[in-house]
């Protein structure tokens, strides 16, 4: 579904470090950073707490997609964020954070780009996906589970 | 199958609003419901709701963290709930959806953030109890089906005591099936009331009902009873934080189980049974005329709405008929309301099909013989298009033929053994009991509302039939 599009190798982590929810944002962001794909963390990430002010991200069901859309953006990104563990994350199921999803949008951003973090969004309401998700190996089987038509 | 339109919006329109969208269309494909949710993201609107698609819907389901234009919606059933719920629980949203206050233009402006609340507290203590009641119900009723079904084949095979190996398991799995229609009466109306953790002590309080012979009266009463129970728990116990988890694990389960549960056998169980025993004894007692005329009443409702709150009425009372029969017995109460239920449809699709087609447009015509379809199936809803086109000369026709339907089949005295299915279940061995008698009650219903309408509608002119025809 064109995912490299939004990201690469260099924005997947299968085993995050820390077990808090702003620790966790803060190191995906830092790899986006470290891609190039942010003009400004700082607008960024301000943009992202924002968003969980208004409502959590955590969806419930192991799963949270924090995301913010900023002028701090560069190109439209996705980084993933793996934690076998659980971060602590006051989901709506009151249940810790295993697979994570940040999101950066531009403040002008395509429809392409948008389109596919809506099919991303999509597919993680199936469990069969989610289970693959904590399953997987490689960063590559990243790409086949979510680039799987269905 | 019901079918609903919803719309899913979210603050940013990335995430949530597809999210949620997907959950409600795997929701609707689990329990078996058609939907189309128009997702108004940062994309912009998509799959947007086409106005016959709004038309079609039983419900409409919005699930936004935003203010969503509701106008398209006026006189749909409609529900309005934060984005993360339809995230988390989509099937008992899509469920509560159908039991959902009509939606009138300008009773809301702006006001968005606690509709969902204010339409609960907006409903009438009466209407919530219904809507829970009607939740218990639609579950428990594929039970009966099946188990009915399934008993009436095992006799047929073997004789009124099953003999044989085939007729024994199919015995066996019917007892099993009817017996569990009354853990899910009792257990989904609880749920109704209380969502997942009201499932157990509904359960149980179904169970016990089943076990102490207090009837379809002491499972729906049980499944009140655990419902509320839990929800009063839920108010009154406060946990520290740490211990919270235990909540829905440990605690609510165990003492809403016992509460209700003890209530249940030491207070009002005693009178439930003398009710329900009552009940039974009056039905059963019930010859000659009294039964007949309880037959035109209850066939009479059975039309009066095309299954609205007085259809369900008397089709609930059926229902409870049938369960507090002993087994191998039918009830001819039943029988009397499900062909009732029938003639509707079929009247109305033998009058625009066969012997009134210049009466009707060609839109009606083509929904005449679905309407066959329908009606065989004991889906009165079949005949709403032509209701809602024209009441005044629909509704009081398939009124009487229904009643006569009714009053005839308590006449023949024929019985049924299941809560539904139409004319599929007549050819079932042992289903129905008089199967002749019951054709022909139903056909004489039929015809004489059939007749009835053709009569009284006026045929329409050609000029008016082409334009039907354009639009």
């Amino acid at each position: 579904m064109g995912l490299e599009n939004l990201m690469s190798d260099a924005l997947i982590c299968l085993d995050l470090q820390v077990d808090d929810k702003t620790g966790a944002i803060h190191e995906l962001a830092d790899l986006m950073e470290a891609d190039q794909r942010l003009k400004s963390k700082r607008k960024y990430i301000k943009a992202v707490m924002k968003r969980e002010a208004e409502s959590t991200t955590g969806i419930g069901m192991g799963v949270a997609i924090p995301h913010g859309k900023s002028k701090g953006v560069r190109e439209p990104s996705l980084a993933f964020g793996r934690s076998q563990a659980g971060i602590a994350y006051d989901s709506l199921d009151g249940k810790p954070v295993n697979l994570m999803f940040l999101i950066a949008v531009p403040e002008s951003s395509n429809d392409t780009h948008l389109k596919i973090l809506s099919q991303l969004s999509r597919k993680l309401m199936h469990e069969e996906v989610r289970q693959k998700l904590l399953q997987m190996q490689t960063k590559d089987e990243l790409y086949e589970i979510l680039g799987d038509e269905g | 199958m019901k079918r609903i339109v919803a719309i899913t919006s979210c603050s940013t329109g990335i995430a949530h609003t597809y999210m949620a969208a997907e959950a409600l269309e795997v929701a609707a494909k689990e329990i078996g419901h058609e939907i189309k949710v128009e997702t108004q993201g940062s994309i912009g609107a998509e799959n947007v709701l086409s106005k016959e698609d709004i038309e079609q819907a039983d419900a409409v389901v919005i699930a936004a963290s935003t203010t969503v234009d509701k106008s398209r919606f006026k006189g749909k059933r409609l529900l309005e709930v934060d984005v993360n719920e339809a995230i988390q629980d989509g099937e008992s949203l899509l469920e509560r959806s159908f039991d959902a206050p009509i939606y009138q233009k300008g009773s809301d402006t702006g006001e968005k953030v606690n509709s969902e609340k204010q339409g609960k507290e907006g409903k009438s203590s009466f209407q919530e109890v219904y809507s829970h009641l009607m939740t218990g119900v639609s579950y428990m009723i594929p039970f009966v089906v099946a188990g009915g079904l399934l008993i009436a084949l095992s006799f047929a095979f073997g004789g009124i005591n099953a003999e044989g190996e085939l007729a024994s398991s199919l015995k066996e799995l019917g007892d099993i099936a009817m017996t569990l229609m009354w853990p899910a009466l009792g257990g989904y109306v609880a749920f109704s009331i209380a969502s997942r953790p009201g499932l157990v002590p509904g359960m149980v309080a179904g169970m016990l009902a089943s076990s102490m012979d207090a009837g379809f009266l002491g499972s729906m009463v049980g499944g009140f009873l655990a419902g509320y129970t839990i929800v009063i728990l839920r108010k009154w116990i406060r946990l520290p934080k740490n211990f919270s988890g235990l909540l829905p694990i440990l605690i609510l389960p165990l003492l809403s189980v016992l509460i209700s549960g003890l209530i249940f056998i030491y207070v009002i169980g005693g009178p439930l049974i003398a009710l329900n025993d009552g009940l039974t004894g009056w039905l059963n007692g019930l010859t000659g005329i009294n039964s007949i005329l309880l037959g035109l009443i209850l066939g009479g409702m059975m039309a009066i709405d095309l299954a609205g709150p007085i259809g369900k009425a008397a089709y609930f009372f059926g229902v409870a008929s049938l369960t507090n029969l002993s087994q191998g017995e039918v009830s001819t109460v039943m029988a009397a309301v499900m062909v009732a239920g029938m003639v509707p449809p079929l009247a109305m699709a033998l009058s625009s099909t066969i012997i009134g087609k210049d009466r009707y447009t060609l839109e009606q015509r083509e929904a005449g013989k679905s309407a066959w379809v329908l009606g065989f199936s004991f889906i009165s809803e079949g005949a709403i298009p032509f209701a809602v086109a024209d009441p005044i000369r629909v509704l009081p026709s398939v009124t009487v033929g229904a009643a006569i339907t009714g009053a005839l089949s308590m006449l023949f005295g024929t019985g049924i053994a299941v809560p539904h299915g139409g004319f599929f279940v007549f050819f079932i061995p042992g289903a129905v009991e008089g199967v002749l008698l019951y054709v022909l009650a139903l056909a004489v219903g039929v015809a004489v509302s059939g007749i009835l309408v053709t009569v009284l509608k006026k045929p329409i002119h050609t000029s008016v039939e082409t334009d039907s025809r354009v639009q």
